[in-house]
């Protein structure tokens, strides 16, 4: 049974649980592909739930929007399906498996089943992880500029760079967060940082 | 089909000086053809310098696929991002060749306005140190200008373009007639200071001097400060053709501008050793139309120009027309970048800059004024500036929640790069020809590049991240991390020298009035005209070259010369 099929019958189906086993088998297979009834192309809602997750843990909400609130996850599954090249799809969507065997090893859950505090430690054994690979771009490469050399291979460097990506260049994150303007009203090559903060939430 | 109008003039190219040309010419008097091989551009419509990143698709990634399918070679250029790709070609339609091992990046635009949309906008003055500079040292041929020769020029462009900078009184960099300059930020400040005091006037650090109005000129508003230029300005607040020198040449009345017209060729009647117009593919339909002119205006970049020529050959002219020198499309420069260094500046933590100033810093060039340089000939300048990092730090940093969220709210610390370009030697053997095995889109036979780096060009780039350095432990600064990048040819988007200007028409294709030696009707006046490069970036010159060889050519066909 193919996709289109599969949700077909889906669609037409009364309730669940009048869809025949074989049907219901049909589906769980192809759970992958009925994630796309949210709007998603690549990640299934098991995936998407755990994007959700590590992003907004990352950028939670607080007095602005966070992560979740302004839809980093459907940005990510745009990459994915549309930028990202099939080895760094395949590495991200591994990435994401690892997440949930770290969790599973250290707390017998999936990841997004989770407490907070088990999820943080996850996040700083990966934010570990990828500091490690960046130390050793450093030492290897023959220069870098910027703050740290890119662990781009690292699935938790991905997961971060896209994020915040998503976040900070949506309206909300721009404007909202970061306080941003188009066309600022008063340029100023040097102004005070606590002064211009202060004019904007006036 | 053949059309019965005979032009004054025609202009072949709408960006950096064709629109000057149109502007000259028709101000003059002339009724002027403007050939432009792309589309046209409409401001209202095409403009997209505050569209948000939410706004599109990518949010600033770029379109990554599309980009490695249709623009390769265009999408390496910074500016060629998810707003600006569609002024850049599609590099299926416009192939050029190199040999293996020796890539040459070309970076183009054919649309109305050509790239002086998505230029740098840095424009300086040259001074007899570079005119006189391969007349010294034996390099070359002598340039058959001084700078007293192009001075009235420079003010004449420059009153129109409108300038803004400071005026410093160098010799090696003559000063502009300048708007009021932009000011440097609190990171730029301390580095200038440290340079004044630890390098006692040798070096100088002063705010970019830049196409780009600060306070309303010529109809046109003062820059608001939102950033990306090469997305165009719907205040025409920075110099480009579109924004200045077409409309004013519309102004006229005598300007007829025909867009999607790929000049094929210039045709040339072997009896009066004159060219009498140009063959033009339209983009469109592709058909093939013949446009008849009594002045010929080659305006479409120093490797579209020579191409032109190269596919003007008659049996009588076969290596191209205007070149009885054998020197055209030889000699081919652009400026070496890619060395330079990165820093992160203490102090300031409490200030930040608001608005995105469209300009960086400059630090004129120090070798080889006074003292001698043991590695290398000429010099190079330094680009660059301090920003204070954003939220991208927070990429490769560990931290999340609540706290992190916080901290990527406040501004990072403020980074400072120096980004040296250099001054490029002329050589015969870096050249253009016709690569006989390959056509664009059009049918019309492409280029194939020939041009690697010298010895002095590489010296000079290795010394531009010593010397980068060395400011910056002058300023006090942390983590500094010198680079040399190995950029090719073609990557400061500076290529000329291919119709050099000379003395001898034996060794130049051009007088010192930018007309061909061999045919008196016909001018280059784009980048191709250049006998050295300097080391400053070359546009300004373009123009004062441009507007000088239409006066000049006016007043010749005044006299009943051409």
């Amino acid at each position: 049974m193919d996709r289109r099929e599969a949700l077909q019958q889906l669609a037409t189906a009364i309730a669940l649980q009048m869809a025949s086993p074989h049907l219901l088998a049909a589906l769980r297979e192809l759970r992958p592909l009925i994630g796309t009834q949210t709007g998603l192309r690549t990640l299934n809602s098991h995936q998407d739930a755990t994007v959700t997750a590590i992003a907004d843990l990352i950028i939670p909400r607080t007095e602005t929007p966070g992560a979740a609130d302004v839809g980093v996850n459907r940005f990510i599954d745009l990459i994915l399906t549309e930028w990202y090249i099939d080895e760094e799809r395949n590495r991200f969507l591994d990435g994401l498996a690892d997440v949930d065997a770290r969790a599973q090893a250290a707390s017998g859950k999936k990841f997004v089943e989770c407490s907070v505090d088990e999820q943080a430690e996850i996040m700083v054994t990966m934010g570990g992880q990828m500091i490690k690979e960046a130390e050793a771009i450093r030492k290897t490469s023959r220069g870098y500029r910027g703050s740290l050399p890119k662990p781009d291979k690292n699935f938790y460097y991905m997961m971060r760079s896209l994020t915040l990506t998503a976040y900070y260049t949506s309206e909300q994150g721009a404007s909202k967060e970061l306080g941003l303007e188009i066309i600022p009203d008063h340029p100023d090559a040097c102004a005070s940082w606590q002064e211009a903060r202060e004019a904007k939430t006036r | 089909m053949k059309t019965e109008t005979v032009y004054d003039a025609i202009v072949v190219g709408s960006g950096m000086t064709g629109g000057w040309a149109a502007k000259e010419l028709t101000e003059k008097g002339l009724k002027t053809l403007v050939l432009e091989a792309g589309r046209a551009i409409e401001p209202e419509r095409d403009y997209v310098e505050h569209v948000p990143a939410s706004e599109v698709k990518f949010r600033g990634m770029r379109d990554r696929s599309r980009m490695q399918e249709n623009q390769p070679i265009q999408s390496l250029c910074y500016a060629c991002d998810e707003w600006s790709a569609k002024f850049f070609v599609n590099d299926k339609e416009n192939p050029y060749t190199t040999e293996p091992g020796k890539p040459f990046r070309w970076i183009r635009g054919r649309q109305v306005g050509g790239r002086s949309i998505v230029w740098g906008r840095q424009v300086y003055r040259w001074s007899d140190l570079d005119f006189e500079a391969n007349l010294r040292q034996g390099i070359g041929i002598d340039w058959p200008i001084r700078y007293a020769d192009l001075a009235p020029w420079y003010d004449h462009v420059e009153d129109f373009i409108g300038i803004s900078g400071e005026a410093l009184g160098l010799p090696q960099l003559p000063d502009s007639r300048f708007l009021p300059p932009m000011q440097l930020n609190c990171a730029e400040k301390v580095v200038r200071d440290a340079i004044a005091k630890n390098f006692r006037g040798e070096r100088v650090l002063t705010i970019g001097r830049t196409a780009v109005l600060t306070r309303p000129h010529g109809g046109r508003a003062a820059c608001h400060y939102c950033g990306p230029c090469e997305r165009g300005c719907i205040t025409r607040s920075y110099f480009s053709s579109v924004n200045a020198t077409l409309p004013a040449a519309q102004m006229t009345g005598r300007m007829t501008l025909r867009p999607n017209s790929i000049v094929h060729s210039v045709t040339f009647d072997p009896g009066t050793r004159r060219a009498t117009g140009v063959l033009v593919i339209d983009a469109k339909t592709r058909t093939t139309l013949e446009f008849k002119g009594k002045v010929i205006f080659l305006c479409a970049s120093a490797l579209e120009s020579v191409r032109i020529l190269f596919n003007s050959s008659t049996p009588e002219l076969s290596n191209g027309l205007a070149n009885s020198s054998g020197e055209l499309g030889h000699n081919l420069m652009d400026h070496i970048k890619g060395g330079g260094a990165t820093a992160v500046i203490p102090g300031n933590e409490d200030r930040i800059t608001i608005g995105r100033r469209p300009n960086g810093i400059y630090v004129p060039r120090f070798r080889n004024l006074t003292t001698k340089h043991p590695g290398f000939i000429r010099g190079y300048g330094y680009e660059g500036g301090a920003h204070r990092e954003g939220w991208e730090r927070g990429v490769s940093q560990t931290g999340f929640g609540v706290e992190f969220k916080k901290l990527m709210r406040q501004p990072g610390q403020w980074r400072f790069s120096f980004l040296g370009y250099g001054e490029c030697l002329p050589k015969h053997a870096n050249y253009v020809e016709l690569d006989k095995e390959k056509v664009d889109a059009w049918g019309v036979p492409v280029l194939k590049v020939h041009c690697v780096w010298g010895g002095n060009e590489l010296a000079m780039r290795k010394d531009m991240s010593i010397a980068a350095a060395e400011m910056l432990v002058a300023a006090g600064a942390r983590d500094i991390q010198p680079f040399i990048d190995d950029d090719p040819p073609g990557f400061s988007v500076h290529e000329m020298g291919t119709a050099r200007m000379g003395r001898d028409p034996k060794t130049s294709v051009l007088n010192s009035y930018n007309q061909a030696h061999d045919v008196k009707n016909l001018f280059i006046t784009d980048g191709g005209a250049m006998v050295s490069a300097s080391c400053v970036n070359p546009s300004l010159t373009y123009m004062a070259l441009t507007a000088r060889a239409c006066d000049y050519a006016v007043q010749q066909m005044k006299k009943g010369e051409l």
